[in-house]
């Protein structure tokens, strides 16, 4: 049998009759109907609705935009950036190299950070660190220096390594020879096994694993003069210098020869130079154009 | 759109919230008697329900309010008495007994009652008020607690008597 609960129906409003009567005038029927009476009256305290709904719609907001971590702050975006372009920058000048390029048929001066004044003769290129000088340069081709005095002072090339205190020297290297000629104190040059000392006027030649010692007269290298000095040189080395200075091509048609010069050439007139050259191994001179020239046998 | 959108709609959102924020809070409040708390726990009800929209149909969204109101509840401060007022501009259908005398038995009848209904054990008081002062019928009150009919007629009745108990108790 279903349990009844006949106060929750009369207080719901849904009592039949029969039961009414058995609630109405039992000494508790009056006290009920106060409790029914007044409950009814019962409220909760007002509160805010809009604003709490305001606070929880804004709530997602605040979730997406305005909470903002620190590390996303534009404030450390700029000082990232910043470090970064600091930190490259002293990257970019501790590890790159400054380089400088004669073109074929140019010559270039210039000066590095200890004040060693560099002439840099045509096709050469000189690689040194700018901001984090240690009196070292890559060379490649031909420069006449004039170290300042101080520490050592190492010129680098392919095929040796050259190390002065404080001096004017040339140092040309150019595919496998190795000329080192001191103008002013002393400079010692490593090429293989080999280690010389020079000094002042002196000038050491090393081809093929040969050396070559000899002795200068002249006070500055004769390529800053424009002139082009050949000292026993192949009739190869000539043309690759000539061509370096003048920016031409030269071609040597259908000859061999094992002749070896020594001279003078100018570096500023071409007609001359190769006139002297052509002379000297008898050659006929044949310009096709401004730019290219041709050796030919007579 | 989905039904998952619906409850993300700011406008059926705010719906949602204004048809069930008193009911809720009320809901606290008779659990707890504590006010402020009660206001908390339904403001982060709702948070969690906006913040989570997107999860939640707007058609258990209802449900997922009770439960996260009740989970939160669960380890929460000790019941405090429950605060409730009576309607201030209330008139007695007795108009002819307004006298002073009346009106101080009235007074006093007031205070035996909340002091009855902060007495009642809780889950009577919960139902009781679910129906006295949201005005909920058996069956949403059954719905929302989670029991049935006969259930809640039970605590009703139960309510009712342990009520009338206290007040003549006292008398």
């Amino acid at each position: 049998m279903e349990e009844k609960y006949p106060l929750a129906d009369w207080l719901n409003d849904e009592i039949s009759d029969e039961a009414t009567a058995k609630i109405v005038g039992t000494p508790a029927f009056e006290t009920l109907q106060k409790i029914k009476k007044y409950s009814a009256t019962l409220q909760t305290t007002a509160f805010d609705e809009p604003e709490m709904l305001a606070t929880i719609l804004a709530s997602k907001n605040k979730n997406k935009t305005n909470v903002i971590p620190l590390y996303n702050h534009w404030v450390f975006k700029v000082a990232a950036i910043i470090l970064l372009s600091i930190g490259s920058l002293f990257m970019f000048q501790n590890f790159t190299q400054t380089k400088y390029v004669a073109d074929i048929g140019q010559k270039t001066n210039f000066t590095l950070p200890d004040a060693s004044e560099v002439a840099l003769n045509a096709g050469s290129e000189i690689e040194y660190q700018k901001y984090n000088w240690d009196r070292n340069v890559d060379l490649n081709g031909e420069a006449y220096f004039k170290v300042a005095k101080g520490k050592r002072f190492e010129v680098a090339t392919s095929l040796g390594k050259v190390a002065v205190l404080g001096t004017e020297f040339d140092v040309k290297s150019r595919e496998n020879r190795l000329d080192v000629t001191c103008y002013e104190g002393r400079v010692q040059v490593n090429y293989k096994k080999y280690q010389v000392l020079l000094s002042q006027g002196q000038s050491v030649t090393f081809e093929n694993n040969k050396q070559i010692d000899q002795t200068v007269t002249i006070s500055k290298p004769e390529w800053l003069r424009n002139k082009i000095v050949f000292d026993k040189e192949n009739l190869m080395q000539i043309i690759a210098e000539l061509e370096r200075n003048y920016d031409v091509k030269i071609k040597a048609n259908l000859f061999q020869t094992g002749a070896l010069f020594t001279g003078k050439v100018p570096s500023d007139n071409l007609e001359v130079a190769l006139n002297s050259i052509a002379a000297t191994y008898q050659l006929k001179i044949i310009k096709t154009d401004s730019k290219s020239i041709i050796f030919e046998k007579k | 759109m989905t039904i998952n959108e619906q409850t993300c709609d700011e406008i059926q959102f705010s719906a949602f919230f204004k048809s069930h924020c008193k009911a809720l809070r009320n809901f606290l409040i008779y659990k707890f008697g504590n006010l402020e708390k009660a206001e908390d726990m339904t403001q982060e009800a709702f948070i969690k329900l906006w913040q989570n929209c997107a999860d939640v149909p707007l058609e258990k969204a209802k449900s997922y309010i009770y439960t996260i109101a009740n989970n939160g509840s669960l380890n929460e401060i000790a019941h405090q008495k429950v605060v409730l007022n009576y309607e201030k501009n209330f008139v007695g259908n007795d108009t002819n007994n307004e006298n002073p005398e009346f009106q101080l038995e009235e007074k006093q009848f007031k205070v035996k009652l909340q002091n009855a209904i902060d007495k009642l054990n809780e889950t009577q008081r919960i139902a009781f008020l679910m129906h006295r002062i949201d005005g909920k019928k058996y069956a949403q009150i059954a719905e929302e607690l989670g029991i049935s009919v006969k259930a809640v007629e039970k605590r009703i009745h139960l309510a009712l008597q342990a009520l009338r108990k206290e007040i003549d108790t006292i008398k």
